[in-house]
């Protein structure tokens, strides 16, 4: 298990106990098929191909119990391994598109290509992958029975102070930097992406959009994260970009873990510009160069110049996360990406070791039945919010212009 | 955490890593396991033949006309399967196809996809044989799936367009599950591209000038910017140099000029050899990339080594002090001779396509051996009836047949059927036609050209 080197996580060890046994379990499994004992299949039974009877062998461990929520992509299942009737996993059925003729989706296979390389304690596990009778993949996921950091914003019943937002912060700068450490961007970073394990770590769930960094000079879609947490960069239609588009996202969360409503909430990818420029400033050549090259840029209307928003925009706007916590806010929602801070430097502001310390995990507010929302979680499509006027905002990739 | 670190949790080392001998078993277990089935299923079908006929004409009779052979000679004549070293020949074959196949796209599919499909292909038939599924239906699946993968999206009905012959977008995606499950799921594949492109990055700055030194040697004050740009400049020029440089001016330029033709040549290397051998089973990336650099122009890889390892001077301290000059001086000639296993295994590749004589063997392995030791019951994988093959459903169809009594009608008339086209087929071969195996698609255009 890998644990972010800059800022040590001693509550992540005892946690972990309770995942230990489950793991180790999976893990061993998963690992070991194909060395020494091979031979098992030419002699348990000579009828199945190899690869059918390790799927078989996988499918086994589990049982699924209860169905938790149905989306159009994914059905979602409590479930338990064989062996440990208590201990819970998430199981996500997805769906065979009717529609799609080409095999596979692709939110499917990116949720599974990225996931299997990443194992962290801030980012949701994938124990299992298998596949069931009529030819559905099925994930089998880390059990996160606490809901999301999205139904903790909007629960007006629960109170959190800034030592609470730091904790969750620093567990999703950690889960970032990992995945950015891995090559990889998340690209869908907001609130209901980010689920709540029994012991209170926050976990980076949903890999629908992920992608590997691009090669230097191949170009990417900017038709990805949700608006409200889209970075200019991508609103202008930038095809090459790097993981600052995440930490613009993990701005905007920790700005609406302080204010408790979104903090730019555009109606439209336009409407959403001008709500940035308005809150942080006018792009313009001298505080971003490049940005009137960008595809999408639009001049900004002479009589609406906002000048570039300085530290003390921030201090008066959040007056909760102190002067140390504003600074870390305006680095990450620094207007040009070459200057804002990157998941490393995040981690190594100075926020984390001011006081207040962040709460110990197990003392976190929680909201006690988060298992519906994770059913709802996991069965929604990356991109999509439950509001059906944003519905599929960032969901119509733009596939053939990705390669031109 | 190291880099090694991350390298570990990565799926191509959990899963896709071997050493030679347990990527051998792997092999001799897969072949074994299917050389089985092979010879269980033909003689299955063989038995369902004659039930059929004799059922059909109410008198065990032998044979009604020349479309049934002799069941009885079939009997006697041994099965005779693929040996480990053929199907791996088999492969290699179908990985270069798909260098070709992707070639012919416009734009040619990027090498980065082809690559990785060449990995899914070969990582497949570690745990499946070609005997039980034919590479030429799972190739197309597996460069498709790579298009999905590795983010070059394209519609299935644009791939198909791009693929030789009569196969259908249906023929091409009804593996993929299968493929998938054989790939257990895992589809990022670490290539060693990117660390080349770093390296020559790297040694573009050293050779400017602006490559500060390691900084676990920047103590010793032997390792700077100047020092390290002037020993970059004086390296002896690359064994098999071309001999316009022979003016040998250690002007800027012409190190600019050298780096370059050592990224091309190592890119080549990277493209062709550690696509088709065992390297990436056997070693990690950056042992990859800087063993084809050891091959492109060994002085310019020992020089990019010793900016990490520190010139090598003696070695290790018998004290056993972990000091950083003690850990590289045990770690370098480990490295080094990693390095050297793994440039050996690259150098050793020679293009199949490029050898008559192995082409010839090919050939007869693929067209002859294969074709009649070809799991018959495995073979309407890509049928048109069908859209998606559940694995499971195949492999349950293949249990109904053993435990015998239950089989169906449609599957006997599907040997019948089977039977028949492998007759026809087989005089088809002997009539001359070159188009006898899948191979026809490339191996065609390769003349053209």
């Amino acid at each position: 298990m890998a644990v972010s080197p800059l800022i040590p996580n001693p509550a992540s060890h005892a946690a972990k106990t309770t995942d230990a046994t489950r793991e180790s379990e999976v893990n061993s499994a998963e690992r070991s098929p194909y060395k020494p004992n091979m031979k098992y299949s030419s002699h348990v039974t000579n009828e199945r191909e190899i690869t059918e009877q390790l799927n078989d062998d996988v499918r086994h461990k589990y049982i699924k119990d209860k169905r938790l929520g149905e989306g159009t992509y994914a059905v979602v299942f409590l479930g338990h391994l064989r062996t440990d009737p208590s201990s819970f996993v998430a199981i996500k059925k997805i769906k065979v598109n009717a529609e799609y003729k080409d095999g596979l989706s692709m939110d499917a296979i990116r949720e599974v290509k990225y996931l299997q390389e990443l194992s962290h304690p801030n980012i949701i596990a994938l124990h299992d992958v298998f596949s069931s009778k009529d030819q559905n993949l099925n994930l089998v996921l880390e059990y996160l029975p606490r809901g999301d950091l999205e139904m903790l914003i909007k629960d007006t019943n629960i109170h959190y102070g800034v030592a609470d937002i730091k904790a969750w912060m620093g567990m999703l700068a950690r889960g970032v930097w990992f995945c950015h450490e891995n090559f990889i961007l998340h690209r869908d970073i907001k609130p209901n992406n980010l689920l709540i394990a029994a012991d209170g770590e926050v976990k980076l769930a949903d890999f629908g959009l992920a992608r590997s960094f691009a090669d230097p000079y191949l170009n990417m879609t900017h038709q990805v994260i949700t608006r409200w947490y889209r970075p200019p960069e991508l609103l202008f239609g930038a095809r090459q970009y790097s993981g600052v588009v995440d930490i613009w996202s993990m701005g905007m969360v920790f700005a609406e873990l302080l204010l408790r409503v979104p903090f730019v909430a555009g109606n439209t990818d336009l409407d959403q510009i001008t709500k940035i420029c308005e809150a942080f400033g006018t792009p313009n050549e001298d505080n971003w160069p490049g940005v009137t090259k960008l595809p999408n840029y639009l001049p900004a209307d002479p009589n609406h110049v906002v000048p570039l928003q300085g530290r003390d925009f921030f201090f008066r706007q959040f007056p909760t996360a102190g002067p140390v916590g504003a600074d870390l806010l305006m680095s990450m929602c620094t207007l040009d990406p070459k200057k804002r801070n990157t998941a490393c430097r995040v981690l190594q502001h100075g926020w984390w070791t001011t006081e207040p310390k962040p709460t110990d995990k197990k003392n976190l507010p929680r909201k006690i039945d988060g298992i519906k929302k994770m059913g709802a979680d996991l069965t929604r499509r990356g991109g999509e919010i439950e509001d059906s006027t944003f519905k599929n905002a960032a969901r119509q990739l733009n596939f053939t212009a990705v390669r031109d | 955490m190291i880099e090694d670190d991350f390298y570990r949790t990565s799926s191509q080392y959990r899963l896709w890593s071997f050493t030679t001998a347990s990527l051998q078993a792997q092999r001799a277990t897969t072949n074994a396991v299917a050389s089985d089935r092979v010879r269980a299923a033909i003689r299955r079908a063989q038995e369902a033949r004659r039930s059929a006929t004799s059922s059909a004409t109410g008198t065990p009779v032998p044979e009604v006309d020349g479309s049934t052979p002799n069941p009885a000679k079939g009997d006697e004549k041994a099965i005779e399967c693929l040996t480990p070293e053929e199907e791996q020949q088999t492969v290699s074959y179908y990985c270069e196809q798909i260098i070709q196949l992707g070639e012919a796209y416009k734009p040619p599919l990027p090498t980065i996809v082809r690559a990785t499909a060449i990995q899914y292909l070969r990582r497949f038939y570690l745990t499946n044989s070609p005997m039980t599924y034919h590479p030429k239906q799972i190739m197309p699946c597996a460069l498709f799936l790579a298009t999905k993968t590795d983010n070059y999206y394209m519609s299935l009905r644009q791939f198909a367009d791009g693929v030789p012959g009569d196969t259908t977008a249906e023929d091409i995606i009804a593996p993929e599950f299968l493929v998938m499950q054989s790939l257990r799921f895992t589809f990022d594949v670490r290539h060693p591209f990117r660390g080349l492109e770093g390296g020559i990055m790297e040694l573009q700055a050293l050779a400017a000038g602006q490559g500060p030194p390691a900084p676990h040697l920047a103590h010793t004050h032997t390792h700077t910017a100047e020092s390290l740009q002037r020993a970059l400049h004086a390296l002896p020029p690359p064994p098999n140099a071309p001999s316009t440089s022979t003016s040998s001016s250690s002007s800027s330029s012409s190190v600019t000029d050298r780096i370059a033709r050592a990224h091309h040549h190592t890119r080549e290397i990277l493209k062709s050899a550690a696509q088709i051998t065992d390297v990436y089973f056997l070693f990690t990336p950056a042992q990859i990339w800087l063993a084809a650099l050891r091959l492109a122009d060994p002085p310019l890889a020992g020089y990019y080594l010793d900016t990490k390892l520190g010139g090598g001077g003696g070695p290790a301290q018998p004290s056993g002090e972990a000091t950083p000059e003690n850990i590289l001086a045990v770690l370098r000639p480990k490295l080094l001779r990693t390095l050297a296993d793994c440039a050996a295994m690259l150098q050793a590749y020679k293009p199949l396509a490029s050898d008559p004589e192995r082409m010839k063997t090919l050939r007869r392995i693929i067209g002859k051996k294969l074709y009649h030791c070809q799991n018959p019951e495995k073979v309407h994988l890509g049928g048109a009836a069908q859209k998606r093959i559940p694995a499971a459903a195949l492999a349950a169809a293949a249990t109904t047949t053993t435990t015998g009594g239950v089989d169906s009608g449609a599957s006997e008339s599907e040997m019948e059927r089977l039977a028949k086209k492998r007759k026809l087929e087989t005089a088809a071969e002997h009539s001359g036609s070159k188009d006898i195996f899948g191979g026809e698609l490339v191996m065609q255009r390769t003349k053209e050209r």
